[in-house]
């Protein structure tokens, strides 16, 4: 048992678990990163922020957060909206553009959600190439039936 | 399957076939292909120029330009007069296409628009872009529903 108004750090879905808008057991306190000092960072540049540090689930995460009455939750999900809106044009440029390349700077400081979306935006461009080359006129085994183990006939008696 | 006739095929006469055919033939050395009329210097200059001055995408000659130039440049270049310049036309104009789509994405994005609609895409440049482009929609759509205030639930009374 806790003594009331103790400050604990819970995982996220307890908190959620525990919230009732009726009697007031808990209160959340944000992660810096959505207060407005952090807000304001990323209203002058999305861009620069290293999300996977700051996250790296800053979008998932900060959708749940929204579940918790917070006056200052309009600004957050305004900010969460136009920091992926500004970010938007630097991962689909790098994603379509770099092509057989190493991209571990490039998704360096991406969030999970936007490393995601990277690799939809790499798979477009190695399927184009892939065309391109030829590569998708001929025939491949399936990844499906790849490690299934090759067959024995069985002996047959001479 | 579907079938039909094709033909009548007499020799040193012109006849119009389809295209798995012609490629089919020519690689059998039974035949010598002719270009499409559009596959010509002066009219791929022309259709270079006019997508880079446009915002807008120019109709192209055909729906498959992409495809019929790499089957026709890959199995017929001995036919096709000046076919490296044409090769390389083609690919200017590809790339102008795509960073015009990839432009009118970004600002698709910035304006949250609910529509848009591009004319005279071909499948081709819509199929690279299009898996990450409706990832990136959707991820947006849902962090807009997140601007909506949260209903409040009712809470169960244990």
């Amino acid at each position: 048992s806790f003594l009331q108004g103790s400050k604990l750090e819970i995982p996220l879905w307890l908190a959620k678990g525990l919230r009732d808008s009726k009697r007031r057991i808990i209160s959340v306190e944000l992660p810096k990163i959505y207060k407005e000092a952090w807000r304001t960072v990323f209203t002058a540049d999305a861009t620069v922020v290293d999300l996977h540090k700051m996250g790296p689930y800053y979008y998932g995460f900060g959708s749940q957060l929204l579940n918790f009455d917070n006056p200052e939750n309009p600004e957050i999900a305004q900010t969460i909206l136009q920091t992926f809106i500004s970010r938007f044009r630097r991962i689909m440029d790098d994603s379509q553009n770099a092509y057989n390349e190493d991209t571990s700077v490039l998704v360096a400081r991406l969030d999970e959600l936007e490393r995601t979306l990277f690799q939809a935006g790499q798979k477009g461009l190695n399927d184009f190439h892939c065309w391109e080359k030829g590569q998708a006129s001929q025939i491949t085994a399936s990844s499906l039936v790849q490690n299934y183990g090759k067959r024995k006939f069985p002996d047959v008696d001479g | 399957l579907f079938q039909g006739d094709l033909g009548p095929f007499n020799p040193g006469l012109p006849v119009e076939v389809p295209v798995w055919l012609a490629i089919n033939l020519k690689q059998r050395q039974k035949c010598r292909l002719i270009p499409p009329e559009w596959m010509d210097v002066g009219k791929l200059e022309e259709i270079r120029d006019q997508e880079r001055k446009e915002d807008t995408f120019t109709p192209m000659p055909s729906p498959h330009y992409m495809e019929l130039t790499k089957l026709l440049l890959n199995y017929a270049s001995d036919n096709i007069p000046k076919a490296d310049e044409i090769r390389t036309l083609v690919k200017d104009t590809w790339d102008t296409r795509v960073a015009k789509l990839r432009l009118s994405a970004d600002s698709f994005v910035r304006q949250q628009e609910a529509h848009a609609k591009l004319d005279n895409l071909t499948l081709m440049e819509i199929n690279t872009t299009g898996t990450f482009l409706t990832q990136a929609l959707d991820h947006m759509y849902k962090l807009r529903t997140n601007l909506q205030p949260a209903q409040s639930s009712q809470s169960q009374d244990f």
